[in-house]
Order: C-alpha cells, then structure tokens, then sequence
C-alpha cells in the first residue's frame, strides 16, 4: 500500500518528447486511470513508474522514498500487460510463484500465497495447465494473479482488457473493481477506451500529446471538462460542438447566438468578453420539441435504435451535424424535419483557446 | 456441370501421372542405397564374381563381425561422435549466450560487433583452412579431437540463428520477469533457454550432421589413421576400391557409419526439415 | 503503446533502459565465450592467410621468404590453375541449373499433404544427410565400368558397358548426377517452404477463375518464389563452387586433369607439394570471389524487400 508521487516528470527519446512535465499525487489505495488517445504517453508514463523506461527529467516517489534510480525489480510494483506476458513454458502456478521463488521464497509459503491468489480468482483448477490451455479471460486472470501474489504497494496495469472480446471485458472490468474494493491497494491503469476509465475509477488522469490535461473523478469531468478535447473524449456518442457567439452577459447568463431565433442564456461563473465560443451540448441534453418551440430545427439523417436508447444524427444545414439521444420509442423518422430543445443550463461553453468557460458555481 | 466434372476427370488423371513420376524418381534415390546395403550383407567372395541382384543372397553378417572384430572403423566413428557432440554442445553454449546479448542487451557497440560477426559468414572453409594448419601445427595439436572441433565452433551462423530467435521472442516476457525479480542470468536461463528449445533443437541437429560429415578440415588436421572421423576415414579406402576382394566389408563400413546420421534423420526429420525453412528467411 | 513502437523506431534496440546502465558488462560477459573462438578460428587465421599468400612458404620445414604479392602474379601464368578454374566453372554450370530445375519440380510435385507425398519428401531429403564419402563410395559402385549398377543394367540390355568415371566426356557429368542425388534436399526445402507461404486463397481465386494448371504454376507460382529461386540459385553457385570431395575422391582429378577442380587443386599445392604461400593465395581468390556471389545474394535480397 503506497502513495505515488510523481514530479514534472519528462521523457524524451532522441529529438521526440513524449512526455512533458506530469505532476501528479496518487493516494494510498487509490484507482486511477491513465486514459486517452493512443500516442499520448499514458504507457510510457506506467512504464516510468514501473522501472522500464528511463526518467529524463523529474521525480517518483512511492511511499515517499525516491525510486528513479531504483531497478523495477526493487521497486515493489507488480505489472499486468497487455499480452498477460504469461511465461508460455511454465504452469499457472509456477507463473504466479516464479517472482516469489527468485526472492528465496520457501516452497511452502509460495503454495500458500498462490493458492490464495488463485481463489480470490476462481483459477484453482486450472493451477496445473499450461498459458497455451487456458482461454484468453483465464489467461488474464493467472496474469492479475501472478500480480496478487507478490503483495506490491502498487499495481499496474497497461490496457489489460484490451484483448478480450466485449462480453468478456464488461465482466472483467467488474472483477477488477471488486479485486480493487477486496485488497485495497494502490493501482494505476492505464486504457484507450473511456467507458473503463468511467466505469473503474476513482480518478481519471486525461492525457493528451504527453501533457495531463484534467484529473479528477470520473463524474466531475464528465460535468465539467475543463476544455474542448476532454469534453469531447469522455462520453459516448460524443458531446455536439456547434459554433455560437457570445453577444452579451448579463446577471450571470451569457447570451450566445447559435443561429437560432433566440439566443441561448447559459449560466456563466465568470465574465466574459462578447465573441465567437463553441457550444457543447451532450446528446442526452438535446431533446426532440413539440412543433413550433425549440431552438434549433434539421433533418433526421440517421436513426440509430438501440432499444433503451434512440440516437438522431440530424443534419442542421452547413456542415453542421448534431446528435439527439432520445427514448427507446422514438417517434422520429428518416428524412423528417425535427426541433430540438437545448437546456441553457446544461450547455458548455468554450472560448476561442477552447478552454472552457465556467459554469455558475463548481 | 459436365465440364467441371471433365475438368476434374483429367486432373485427377494429371495427378496420378505425377505421382507415377514422383515414385520413379524416389527409387532412383533409393535403390543405390538399397544396393550397397544389399551388397555389405553378401559374402566378399561371391560379390568378387557378381555385384549384380538386390536380393542378400547367400546372406552374410561376416562383414560386420568383422567390421567390429579388425577394422579402424569402429575407433573413427568413436572420434566422429566425440568431435560432432563437442561441436553441437559447444555451438549450441557460444551461440545462445551472444545470440541473447545481440537480441536483448545492450552495449557500446553492439551494431558494429554484430556486422563484424554477420561477416564471418561469407567466410568459406577454404580461405581459413591453411593458416589454420598452420596455427595447429605451431601450437603441436593436430591429430587431437579440439583440433578437429574447435575452428567450426567460430562459424557466426548460430549466433545469427539464435539473434534471430531471441528478438522474436516477445519483450512484454522479459519485463515481467524483470518486475518478478529476476537478475540476467535467471531472464537467460529461466524463460529464454527453455522457450529456445526448438531452436536450440534445430540449430543442434545441423551442427551434428554437419560435424559429422565435415571432410576438408579433418583431411588435413587428423593426418594418423587412428584419429580419423568416419567420413575421412571412408576417404581413405577409396582408391579403385571397386576391384577390391573386400567389397563386402568395405559397403558393411560405409553403411555402419552412416547410421547415427541416418538414426538422428528418422528421428528428428521434422525439425531439420523446418530448419532448412528458419534459415531460409535469413 | 504507439510512442515506442511508431515514434522511435530505435528504441526497440533498447531493452529496459534502467536496467541497461548496468548491463553493458554483462553483456561482454554472455558474448565473450564466442567472440574469443571467433577471433581465434577465423579472424585471425583469415588475416593470417593473406600474410602467408604474400611469401614462398613451405609447409614442411619452416622455409619462408617475403615476395610479395608474387604469388598473385604466377597465378596469372599458371595454366593448371585456369585449367581447374574453367573445371570448376563447367561443373557449376552444369549443375546449379540441373540443381534448381529439379529441385523446384520436386518440390511441386511433394507440395501435398498426404502420407504419400510426405515420404517422398522424406526419401529425396534423406540423402543430403550422408557424408561426402558415403555418397561417392556409393557411386563409383553405381557408375564403376566393370561392376557398376548402370553396367549390369547396360548389359541386360545388351549394350556395352561404359566406365563413366574413367572416361574422357562422361567424368564431369557423373560427378554433376551424383552431386545432384546427393544435394537436392536442401533446394527442395527451401522451395517448400517458399511454396507453402503461398497463401491458398490465391489457388482457390484461380480455380474460379477457370486458369488451368499451366496458367497457375506460370502465372501464380513462379512469381511467388521469385525470391526463392533467385536465393537457390545464388547459394548453389556458392556451394558448388567449393566442390571438392566428389573430384578428389572419385575421379582425383582425371583422366587427364579433366575433373580437377579449384579446391582440390589448393589442397594439392599446400599438402602433396607443400606451397602454402602460393595455395593461400588461390585460397584467397576463391574467398574473393564467393564474397562477390554473397555480395550479389545482398543486393538481390534487398532490391526485392
């Protein structure tokens, strides 16, 4: 069990940056997530904190001890990849006991403490097969496994669903939660896919080009992005952008026009100068309106059913495309001519930097 | 539908007559073999009147009673066992270890030392085997066993295999052995040897046959006749041998010494076969 | 994650960087057993035989007088050694092309997977495992005159018999034939498996496409193992080129010098007359001229990458 500390930690291969200052303070028994586009340094980041890759510049602290000297081997990480990297030639359980017995381990309590692993992971009576007899879900569970036994401060995890197929990742991620809830310790994943980042987490880190763009719970950010490019990472469909202007701000509302025939007011914390801002609005905050009423009005191009849900894609004129998530009994059809109501209150606006504009309080 | 059907009634037809000429070829490979071996198990005086029929009658074991009994050559296969093991254990060592460092460590120098290495590989027996004599003749060792197997021992193309196989063994392997405290040695001789086994099994089986069958080297390092290898050994008992009146005995040697090579074929055929395809993607 | 596998191509020669810092002696450790014999076994004695082919040097009794490049020189004039030269050019020849025909039509016909095809693989394969004097042994009975396995069967039908070794035209070709049983099975390998890396939907798209046979192989086939055939050819020219064993044991040379190839001729001038110096120089000629062949492998090999 162990804090995380790192700071303004760079990496640079040759003339290429891949990581440029990240500061960050995990806390004892915390799960975080490293989420964002491939590219982003997320997994160079874990391989840092691993020991697998070089420190540039900058800091880590785990447990307060300093460790950027420290041989992975000695720093007390455990690490789940994302090809499990089981050692094809050795049995489940000489997998999970193999980092044991290289420590001098008895045999006996290298038994114990696998088998141990192996219920907490329903993998006992497949202790004795071989990686290439196991499926791909029970291969990932002897590698978490192999993880458990050695009881390090912190558990990594580079993209460790990321071979499974979809029924089987949905039922890991909550394994994985539970494992998380059970041992409480320390673990730092790292994933492409946003909806694990929402669904694990305690915290998300968002990168971006090697930069930490938002850390926060998975909530908050998906309330309040703090720019452009989170509010458009998490969520699925993705947030709408359409072009507005700013005209005026009054009494905490600032009034944006979007082309529609009334101007938006959305609540504001601070102030800001009249100009051109993008509007974002989540597809569940635009809802289909009676004839008549609504701010904006186009054309249904593409009905998505998918029984709870309805998504619109519905074509505003322009280049301008926006998504509506609507109930299971949507009554819209292909080609009709729809109106959209927009909650002022939910909308997000962005300035010209694409940074993002306060709402009231938070 | 007719034409397919006529189409496939003559291909069916193209295919026997392949085969046909297929089987004609293989007992044109086989039936020397099977005549010479024929020949080792008839009397040496009656094949002094005729070499001739395939059948080993009147048939005879004299030949290799005697083989076993007075020849040189039971002591020449012994050297070509000792000199063939020696070369495949010790190529099989050399070549692991620096394959392992070429694909997995680093180090100042690794690019040139590799080129320097990859080059030896155009090197041909023939542009070393004099100043080798030589060497051996200053140092007083030929005509021993370590004169006949170490200067093949340097031959580069295991180390080429063994790079090869090394870096394509996946990464992702070695840090998860370095996160469970694993030192070099232990990543070396825990996952890599034991995951090489095939490869090490491959690159074996052709160090031995090509030990065993190596013939200039040997010609001219073992020059007394009790540390002839088999395959200078039956060089030697050439000389228009044809007209010999041991003619039985000298086939019973040939056969008698082909059989490790011929045993480890049968056995092992699969991996030499798929060895001749590993190194041909080099 | 796409950063060290996209962005730094170079960082794939690095393992764990932090653990590297202290592995470049451990590195020189697992290498040094095979660097030691390398620079041992072949690199020195390869510098050495340049250094031996610049003197008159006896094999026998330690006389040895720099002369330069001398050696090279008296080559030029020597007419056994062109003699052997254009031997063992006529022998290359004969028997890389004979090599590749029969080995690609063998490996067409074997590339099946039933038991039958299977043992035939296995039984063309099998005799590139026998020693080189095994085969000979083999077939100076085969192709002996008097005794010979073709004798008998000439006589049975009522022909006389030849002795092929013996004879002034079919010396050459009979050391070719026996090279060809011999050595097949390692081009026939290496045709297979440039065969069987020819994705098999390839066939089935041809089939539905009514190509015959002839069609499939010249059209679909051939193409495929371009770089097979281009890689047989090369390394059969450096193989054959070193013929020895077959010359020195079944024909040693004659009748008439007829048979006497490069290498045989090198190992008689160091070790039946003793002129190391003028051998080594031979020795060296050859080495440069297979490098050339390699060379050619290179360049062929990257050019179609």
């Amino acid at each position: 069990m162990a804090t995380v500390v790192l700071t303004d930690l760079t990496k640079r291969y040759g003339a290429f940056q891949a990581l440029h200052g990240a500061s960050l303070r995990i806390e004892d028994g915390e799960f975080i997530v490293f989420v964002g586009p491939s590219g982003c340094g997320k997994s160079t980041l874990l391989r840092m904190i691993a020991g697998l890759e070089s420190i540039t510049s900058g800091e880590i602290r785990i447990d307060g001890e300093r460790v950027n000297e420290t041989l992975a081997r000695h720093r007390g990480v455990s690490m789940v990849f994302q090809n499990y990297a089981l050692y094809p030639h050795m049995t489940a359980a000489e997998n999970m006991g193999f980092g044991l017995s290289n420590i001098g381990t008895p045999k006996a309590e290298i038994e114990t403490r696998v088998g141990e692993a192996a219920r907490i992971l329903r993998i006992e009576p497949l202790l004795k097969r071989k990686p290439h007899e196991l499926s791909g879900g029970q291969r990932q569970r002897v590698a978490i496994g192999r993880a458990i036994v050695r009881k390090p401060k912190v558990f990594l995890f580079d993209e460790p669903l990321s071979n499974l197929d979809a029924a089987l990742r949905v039922q890991m991620r909550a394994e994985l939660a539970r494992l998380h809830q059970s041992i409480g310790a320390t673990m730092i994943y790292v994933t492409h896919d946003q909806v694990e980042a929402m669904t694990m987490a305690d915290r998300i880190v968002i990168m971006r080009e090697g930069h930490i763009e938002q850390v926060g719970a998975p909530l908050d950010l998906y309330r309040n992005p703090r720019n452009l490019f989170v509010a458009g990472f998490l969520g699925s469909p993705k947030m709408n952008f359409l072009d507005g202007r700013v005209k005026e701000v009054s009494a905490g509302r600032a009034m944006v026009d979007i082309g529609a025939a009334t101007p938006l007011a959305v609540p504001v914390g601070r102030a800001i100068e009249p100009g051109p801002v993008t509007v974002g609005i989540r597809p569940e905050h635009l809802r289909l309106a009676p004839n008549g009423s609504g701010e904006l009005a186009g054309r249904v191009d593409v009905v998505e059913q998918l029984g709870n849900s309805t998504l619109l894609y519905i074509d505003l004129g322009g280049q301008t495309q926006v998504v509506a998530e609507e109930g299971g009994e949507c009554p819209a059809r292909l080609g009709e001519t729809v109106r959209l109501a927009v909650a002022p209150a939910a909308a997000h606006l962005f300035d010209a930097r694409g940074e993002a504009v306060a709402r009231s309080v938070s | 539908m007719s034409l397919g059907a006529k189409m496939q009634g003559q291909s069916r037809w193209f295919d026997r007559v392949i085969l046909l000429v297929l089987i004609g070829f293989a007992v044109l490979w086989l039936v020397p073999v099977i005549w010479i071996v024929v020949m080792s198990l008839k009397p040496n005086d009656v094949l002094m009147r005729s070499t001739a029929g395939f059948l080993p009658i009147p048939f005879t074991l004299e030949n290799y009673a005697n083989l076993l009994r007075v020849s040189t050559v039971p002591s020449w296969l012994v050297n070509s066992l000792i000199v063939a093991t020696a070369m495949t254990v010790l190529t099989l060592v050399v070549s692991s270890l620096a394959g392992y460092a070429f694909a997995r460590l680093d180090f100042p120098g690794k690019r040139i030392v590799f080129v320097l290495v990859l080059a030896g590989l155009m090197v041909p027996e023939q542009a070393v085997f004099i100043p080798l004599h030589t060497m051996f003749a200053d140092w007083g060792m030929h005509n021993s066993h370590a004169a006949l197997t170490m200067p093949r021992v340097a031959v580069p193309i295991g180390v080429f295999l063994m790079t090869q196989f090394f870096k394509a063994v996946p990464r992702e392997l070695e840090e998860a052995a370095e996160l469970d405290n694993a030192s070099r040695l232990t990543v070396f001789w825990k996952i890599m040897l034991p995951l090489s086994l095939p490869a090490l099994t491959t690159l074996g089986l052709f160090t031995f046959l090509h030990a065993w069958n190596d013939f200039l080297w040997p010609l001219v390092s073992a020059t007394e006749t009790n540390m002839y290898t088999v395959t200078v050994g039956l060089g030697s008992i050439q000389g228009n041998f044809a007209q010999s009146e041991g003619l039985g005995s000298i086939m019973a040697s040939a056969v008698f010494a082909s059989v490790p090579v011929v045993l480890i074929y049968l056995i092992f055929q699969q991996y030499i076969v798929r060895g001749v395809a590993m190194g041909s993607t080099r | 994650m796409t950063i060290t596998t996209t962005a730094t191509p170079t960082l794939a020669e690095h393992p764990s960087v932090v653990t590297g810092r202290s592995s470049a002696w451990t590195a020189y450790l697992f290498l040094a057993p095979f660097l030691l014999v390398y620079l041992i076994f072949l690199v020195y004695p390869l510098f050495k035989g340049f250094w031996i082919s610049l003197h008159d040097w006896e094999l026998v009794g330690g006389y040895r007088e720099y002369i330069g490049f001398l050696n090279y020189e008296d080559l030029w004039y020597d007419p056994l050694f062109w003699r052997t030269v254009r031997n063992t050019l006529t022998f290359v020849a004969l028997t890389v092309p004979a090599m590749t025909v029969l080995a690609l039509a063998l490996a067409l016909g074997v590339n099946r997977h039933t038991r039958t095809h299977g043992v035939l693989r296995g039984i063309f394969f099998a005799s590139s495992v026998f020693s080189v004097s095994v085969v000979t042994l083999v077939w100076q009975m085969v192709l002996n005159g008097d005794r010979g396995l073709i004798a008998h069967f000439l006589r049975s039908l009522g022909m006389a018999p030849v002795d092929f070794l013996g004879h002034s035209f079919w010396a050459m070709p009979s050391l070719v034939v026996t090279t060809l049983w011999w050595a097949v099975g390692l081009p026939m390998a290496l045709f297979l498996a440039g065969l069987q890396q020819i994705p098999g939907e390839l066939y089935e798209a041809a089939e539905l496409d009514n190509a015959s046979r002839w069609t499939v192989l010249t059209k679909i086939t051939l193409p495929a193992i371009r770089r097979t055939v281009m890689l047989v050819v090369v390394l059969q020219i450096v193989l054959q080129f070193q013929v020895f064993g077959q010359a020195l044991l079944m024909t040693q040379g004659g009748p008439g010098d007829r048979t006497r190839t490069l290498v045989q001729y090198i190992y008689h001038t160091a070790f039946r007359d003793w002129q190391v110096g003028y051998a080594s120089a031979m020795a060296l000629l050859l080495f440069a001229l297979m490098f050339l062949a390699s060379m050619l492998q290179l360049y062929i090999g990257r050019r179609e990458d």
